[in-house]
């Protein structure tokens, strides 16, 4: 039976040698180099396998098909995602201990500030959901978790309660993405009418929103995840209404600490990016609203498609991404420059922020 | 760095191969120790220091053993082995941790390896000792019995002189490396295929706690546990055994199909044979010598058994799982002679095995009771909905999972090449083959490796 033997060493190995011709050929050489500097300890290693699984050849399909064989094999749970018929479900969650970190972070905050601070823990789409998961897999749910960081805020916060409200309207309304943890510029929307009459503004009413669909075929960072191709697309929207208010100056500092100007949408990112494009530390906001009001927003990603609604009522919005930035809010903005701050935190976020 | 992952598989493997092929048949030996000191290089430079220092340590050891004299060579045979042991437990106790930190390395790779080659070290100085084997003084030889790549893993652990005349029986031609390649990808698709997805229901089946769980999942919990440990061990075992093939030796294999035996002591024979074997050479053997007594015997081996579930655990579940393995070898011995035992012995092979699995899997004896009490009801539930999502969920796997802890698929290929069949077998074999490394890959295509680890050995 050499025969067997011999046929398969040549098919095996030419496929081992093919695939890694392709993978070096395709390699990111800097990666490499970056893994060098781990030579000593054993971060080297760990460091060429992320890098071996980000180049190799085809690294879509072969996720896709790790997905669809993953569910067929035993649950539909992929790389942290659970995979059901509707959505994805993100299963990473924070403990009762971020919890207590961001509070903390936010009543030091909250003491040192002279104006009024607002807070809103935005829940993920599993929070929303997630009843439809299998209860072992959320041991702590996103609404006993919000619950645990409101007790905790200092009373002296304003909160707002964004979890009712989404969970009230999930079950006819699209108001979060199906391959994404975050909500729809509808699901901003809803929340956006609770916060702005607390900030001391009417909203503008649904109806005199022209809304633009941008693209039907959004895959989100639950599908970047998992490379289900099964899952569904989402649909991101721009919405815009003309009551003569311009935005005359809108600028973002970068990582770097370079001064970009942007856009509230960004039509040229048919991802998340639509919304104030890059993930930035720091984006400022000028307004053609004769109110001399100013807000400033402590937030994550998941702020990004709610800002563009607040342009209306305020004549400055300066925003500060915690997951840029961290707890070092003070090194881009003096706060004390705001007389409201508002808190908008995605409660998926806050586990890695604080 | 482990062999289940996409840089071991894709680069290293066919690099570290066509190397070896191509050296002069007198550099073989150099190429693959040197291969092995890169191995041991990806799990980081401190790591691949020790690893040499160590086998220095162990061959100037070994070489005084022998050549001082008789009276006083005990002396640097018990100061080695003291060694030996002092940087296993450095390693793997929980109180020593530190030095692992402090050498940085990955936690899914070292801890695997320095059980296996602290046995191995261990056993050739005590036959050196012995006088049944000289000093070898081939440093380069000695250094592949302690780290070559393929062995450092997962074993097999053999004796110093059975190593050496596998080493000189090299056969490297195509044919080999093909058997190799197929030993390695069955043992591939052990560990990324069933070994994780049953690691994910064992989390998933005790994910309650032990108040809350219901007999269903604490027993579903724990079956799922000693299949995984089994796919995971006779996994990296394969490989090694395969990769060894590739390079023109052939070792024998770790596992012989334990999980459905009729006995507990045919378990006990087939479970990482060995190292069950190191510990009846060098322990029970020697100590059961120096009496007659029946009684003290049977402490011996008990006590024995009780050594290896430490070695395997590192804990007091360990040492308890390892005792009443023992005890329960012999009182099945005991009890052979009653009829219903020897024709029903599968019946109450598997749940021993299964229970006794608890003290290994929890590591914690209170723990462990609190599980045993979960799986005979004492949370008040019976069974629930959960056991039956998890057993829905998981039916593909655990279907191939008790047919592949049988050798039914053993023998069907081998009734098969001894037929007409064996033609298309042969064409069969390969295709089966790069199907498997397929699917191994996808699942491995996320985070480019398979890194869920059930022991640390």
């Amino acid at each position: 039976m050499k025969r067997t033997e011999k046929i398969t060493a040549a098919s095996v190995m030419t496929f081992i040698i093919a695939f890694s011709a392709v993978t070096l050929f395709r390699g990111n050489l800097e990666i490499m180099n970056t893994a060098k500097k781990n030579l000593i300890d054993g971060g080297f290693s760990e460091e060429l396998i992320n890098c071996m699984a980000e180049n190799f050849p085809m690294k879509d399909k072969w996720r896709a098909i790790g997905a669809e064989l993953n569910s067929k094999f035993g649950e539909p749970i992929v790389n942290g995602v659970y995979i059901d018929d509707e959505r994805l479900f993100s299963l990473d969650l924070a403990s009762y201990e971020d919890m207590d970190s961001a509070a903390e972070f936010v009543n030091e905050f909250t003491e040192k500030y002279d104006g009024a601070v607002y807070f809103a823990a935005i829940p993920t789409s599993t929070g929303v959901y997630g009843d439809v998961l299998p209860s072992y897999l959320l041991p702590i749910t996103e609404k006993q978790q919000a619950d645990r960081l409101y007790e905790e805020l200092s009373p002296d916060i304003r909160k707002i309660d964004a979890y009712t409200i989404l969970k009230m309207l999930s079950d006819n309304n699209y108001i979060y993405c199906r391959s994404d943890t975050r909500w729809t510029s509808y699901g901003a929307y809803c929340v956006y009418r609770t916060v702005i009459q607390k900030l001391g503004f009417i909203p503008v009413s649904y109806d005199k929103y022209t809304i633009f669909h941008v693209t039907d075929s959004y895959c989100g960072n639950l599908y970047s995840r998992t490379s289900y191709m099964e899952s569904k697309p989402d649909i991101l929207d721009i919405y815009e209404y003309d009551d003569g208010t311009v935005i005359e100056e809108c600028t973002g500092i970068d990582k770097d600490g370079v001064k970009r100007r942007i856009t509230p949408y960004d039509e040229s990112n048919i991802g998340y990016e639509l919304y104030l494009g890059e993930p930035m530390p720091f984006v400022k906001i000028r307004t053609s609203v004769n109110n001399d009001k100013k807000l400033l927003v402590i937030g994550d990603t998941s702020s990004d498609s709610f800002i563009p609604f607040l342009t209306k009522h305020y004549s400055e919005i300066a925003f500060v991404s915690v997951q840029c930035t961290g707890r070092d809010i003070e090194k881009y903005i003096d706060p004390d420059n705001y007389e409201q701050t508002l808190f908008l935190l995605g409660l998926d976020s806050i586990a890695n922020i604080f | 760095m482990t062999y289940s992952n996409l840089l071991f598989i894709y680069i290293f493997l066919p690099a570290a191969l066509a190397v070896y092929c191509i050296v002069p048949k007198k550099l073989k030996n150099t190429a693959l120790l040197l291969g092995s000191i890169i191995f041991c290089g990806f799990m980081g430079f401190k790591m691949m220091l020790f690893i040499m220092l160590y086998c220095i340590a162990n061959y100037v050891a070994a070489l005084f053993i022998y050549n001082i004299r008789p009276k006083i060579k005990f002396i640097p045979m018990a100061a080695a082995i003291i060694f030996d042991i002092v940087m296993l437990v450095s390693f793997r106790a929980e109180y020593f941790s530190y030095l692992h930190g402090f050498m940085k390395i990955p936690e899914e790779a070292f801890p695997l390896g320095i059980s296996l080659f602290t046995l191995s070290a261990i056993g050739y100085l005590i036959d050196v000792y012995r006088g049944d084997i000289k000093a070898d003084k081939n440093f380069i030889r000695f250094s592949l019995f302690i780290m070559m790549f393929p062995r450092i893993i997962m074993g097999p652990v053999v004796s110093y002189d059975i190593f050496v005349s596998i080493l000189r029986k090299r056969r490297l031609n195509i044919a080999e490396i093909g058997a190799g390649l197929t030993i390695f990808i069955k043992g591939l698709a052990k560990k990324v295929i069933l070994a994780d997805q049953l690691f994910m229901l064992y989390s998933a089946s005790m994910s309650g706690g032990f108040e809350n769980i219901s007999a269903s999942s604490a027993w579903l919990g724990m079956i799922s546990y000693m299949f995984c440990l089994y796919f995971t061990l006779s996994g990296f075992s394969d490989m090694g055994v395969g990769l060894s093939r590739c390079f023109g030796y052939r070792f024998p294999s770790g596992f012989s199909y334990p999980i459905f035996s009729g006995r507990i002591r045919t378990f006990a024979s087939h479970w990482h044979i060995q190292v069950i074997h190191w510990f009846r050479k060098y322990i029970t053997r020697p100590l059961s010598s120096m009496t007659d007594v029946p009684l003290l015997s049977k402490l011996i081996f008990a006590a024995v058994w009780s050594l290896a579930g430490f070695w395997y655990g590192f804990s007091w579940g360990g040492v308890l799982w390892g005792f009443l393995m023992g005890i329960a070898i012999m009182t099945e011995n005991k009890l052979r002679r009653f009829k219903l035992l020897r024709s029903n012995g599968i019946f109450y092979t598997i749940p021993v095995i299964m229970i006794l699995s608890v003290f290994l899997a929890l590591g914690d004896i209170s723990d462990a009771f609190r599980c045993l009490w979960a799986m005979v009801g004492g949370s008040g539930i019976l069974a629930d909905s959960m056991t039956a999502y998890l057993l829905r969920s998981y039916a593909v796997v655990l279907i191939a999972t008790v047919y592949a802890s049988t050798d039914l698929f053993r023998n069907t290929i081998i009734r098969a090449k001894n037929s007409r069949l064996s033609w298309t077998l042969s064409f069969l074999t390969p295709i089966a083959m790069l199907m498997l490394l397929c699917i191994c890959t996808s699942l491995m295509s996320y985070s480019g490796k398979s890194d869920i680890l059930i022991i640390n050995l």
